[in-house]
């Protein structure tokens, strides 16, 4: 469902400095020469390609190669590959204008709502190249559906925030015309908006107040409300931009059931500023550094136990970034 | 440097095991000098001792509880933490055996076995102990198999002596009285075997954890 445009943020602070000299003594391990550091006090060194090489049994769901992003003339993106595994969830961390929410919106075609921004590369779901120009961009955030940072229900009733899609891409058939026709297909919108929001863990919630109004919610049921409304429209691909930061504990940590829930039906990327959200509910975790680089991806396990680059372990154990 | 306080936790809990660590193993010298000379009173003051490292040993794994807890450690600092928590354990256990040790030298009524070099069995075991913390408190990864071959050596020397002591238990052929005795002698001379036995397989869990801690390596973990 493609009606969430909200955020942005064109992430171009690069804080990368070549000759800042501040050596803080980190990242010196064997193998890997690291005589400087940025100023945001990240080692140099050199991206191998063995660390963002993920293997993984199964089918991918999404095939990005040589992914690069410039808005403007800030290269924000540079030269991502990634297979994302399906039915899963991916995890993208990193500091803030690492690229990560960029490389988010390249994978429903987002960013070619930002005028300034030029993108490069190849992302194919199943094996369909998203980028071709006779992509149905429709059709596409359709399948690949999006849920943001803070939730954005419309000013409308609970049951019309889940029936809008649908009834947009003609599934469900209501009003004056659908009902002369003899079509009316008020049972298959009831049955739709149940299971939409059970499945987002918030029908025992609301069910006796779906024709109140969706701001009445809470931050926390407004978001699961969101991600309803994205499932409404049955999606393959769910992508999440902090879809909890904004959100208490308990509602966090409900979010973060129904991603881990999600997982078993839909292809879950998340990008999360909290890592250790990203250790609790991924499969696989990918590791964006200053400069647009991807540079480690794996298994969450070896990523946050033993990962392979000096500047990724010196990002996930807090000292930079 | 980000997040300095959580550093400075992870370097002073290093520190306070180490110095656990340099506790127990001044323990276990003790033990050895009184196994030596036989000297009963020594022995009696380390064989009662043991609470004083028990309390510290609690009050250091509460401290990896609470890093895990407050600060989540992950990738090298969780590994280290994790490791921490595990060595605290062997040397506590180590601190027990030698209080064990110690008591052996207290219950002993003669000197049946002079010379089967018990106390050069501990010594091997003590400095493995040494060697494992020192390896812990530098992360170096390189010293540690070295302290599982030696483990290897230290086995095949306990076992050829215990087998010494109970071949000298047949070929005696005692009497009755002489039996009960020899017996009694035999049991405390196998127990100190196997104790130091034990010693040496828990200053190779410290060095096999301190390969995981440096190298994420669980080779000597059995």
């Amino acid at each position: 469902m493609n009606n969430q445009i909200g955020d942005t943020d064109t992430e171009t602070d690069t804080n990368v400095s070549t000759d800042s000299g501040t050596d803080s003594g980190l990242g010196a391990t064997a193998g890997v020469e690291t005589s400087t550091t940025t100023t945001a006090g990240e080692s140099e060194e050199q991206v191998r390609d063995e660390w963002t090489d993920y293997r993984f049994d199964g089918p991918s769901k999404l095939t990005v190669e040589n992914l690069d992003v410039w808005y403007g003339d800030d290269h924000a993106l540079k030269d991502v590959s990634m297979e994302i595994p399906e039915k899963s969830v991916t995890a993208l961390i990193g500091p803030s204008g690492c690229g990560k929410s960029t490389y988010l919106r390249c994978l429903n075609r987002m960013n070619d709502r930002i005028k300034a921004a030029r993108i490069d590369g190849s992302v194919e779901l199943d094996g369909m190249e998203i980028y071709d120009p006779n992509t149905n961009l429709v059709e596409l955030r359709k399948r690949i559906g999006m849920v943001f940072q803070s939730p954005n229900p419309f000013p409308k009733s609970i049951r019309d925030n889940i029936s809008y899609g649908p009834r947009k891409h003609g599934e469900i058939n209501k009003g004056l015309l659908a009902r002369l026709f003899g079509n009316d297909d008020s049972e298959k919108e009831a049955e739709l908006v149940e299971r939409s929001l059970r499945q987002a863990a918030l029908w025992d919630e609301v069910q006796d107040r779906l024709d109140d109004n969706a701001l009445g919610l809470s931050g926390g049921q407004q978001q699961r409300l969101c991600i309803a409304r994205c499932l409404a429209v049955d999606p393959e691909v769910i992508l999440m931009d902090e879809p909890a930061s904004a959100l208490d504990p308990i509602a966090t940590s409900k979010i973060e059931d129904l991603v881990t829930e999600l997982a078993k039906d839909y292809t879950v990327v998340i990008v999360t500023h909290n890592m250790q959200q990203a250790a609790r509910i991924s499969d696989q975790t990918a590791v964006f550094l200053t400069g647009g680089e991807l540079v480690e991806y794996d298994d969450t396990d070896k990523i946050f136990e033993n990962p392979e680059s000096q500047r990724v372990e010196d990002y996930i154990t807090g000292k930079f970034g | 440097m980000a997040r300095d306080e959580f550093q400075r936790e992870l370097d002073a809990l290093r520190d306070e095991v180490v110095r656990l660590g340099e506790v127990v193993s001044t323990r276990l010298r003790k033990s050895i000098t009184a196994l030596d000379s036989h000297d009963v009173s020594v022995a009696a003051r380390i064989a009662d001792a043991d609470s004083e490292i028990n309390e510290r040993y609690l009050d250091l794994e509460q401290d990896c509880i609470d890093l895990f807890a407050l600060q989540q450690p992950v990738a090298g600092d969780l590994r280290f933490v994790a490791a921490s928590f595990k060595i605290l354990t062997d040397l506590e256990r180590i601190a027990d055996l030698a209080a064990n040790l110690a008591a052996y030298v207290v219950g002993a009524e003669d000197e049946v076995f002079p010379d089967l070099g018990l106390t050069d069995l501990a010594t091997t075991a003590v400095g493995m102990l040494d060697d494992a913390l020192a390896a812990y408190e530098d992360g170096d990864p390189t010293r540690c198999s070295a302290i599982a071959d030696r483990d290897d050596d230290l086995d095949g020397r306990c076992e050829r002596v215990a087998q010494q002591v109970i071949r000298y238990l047949v070929d005696r052929d005692p009497d009755a009285d002489e039996l009960e005795l020899l017996l009694t002698e035999v049991t405390r001379v196998l127990l100190t075997i196997r104790d130091i036995e034990r010693i040496g397989d828990h200053a190779v869990n410290i060095a096999a954890r301190t390969l995981y801690m440096a190298e994420n390596d669980d080779a000597l973990i059995y």
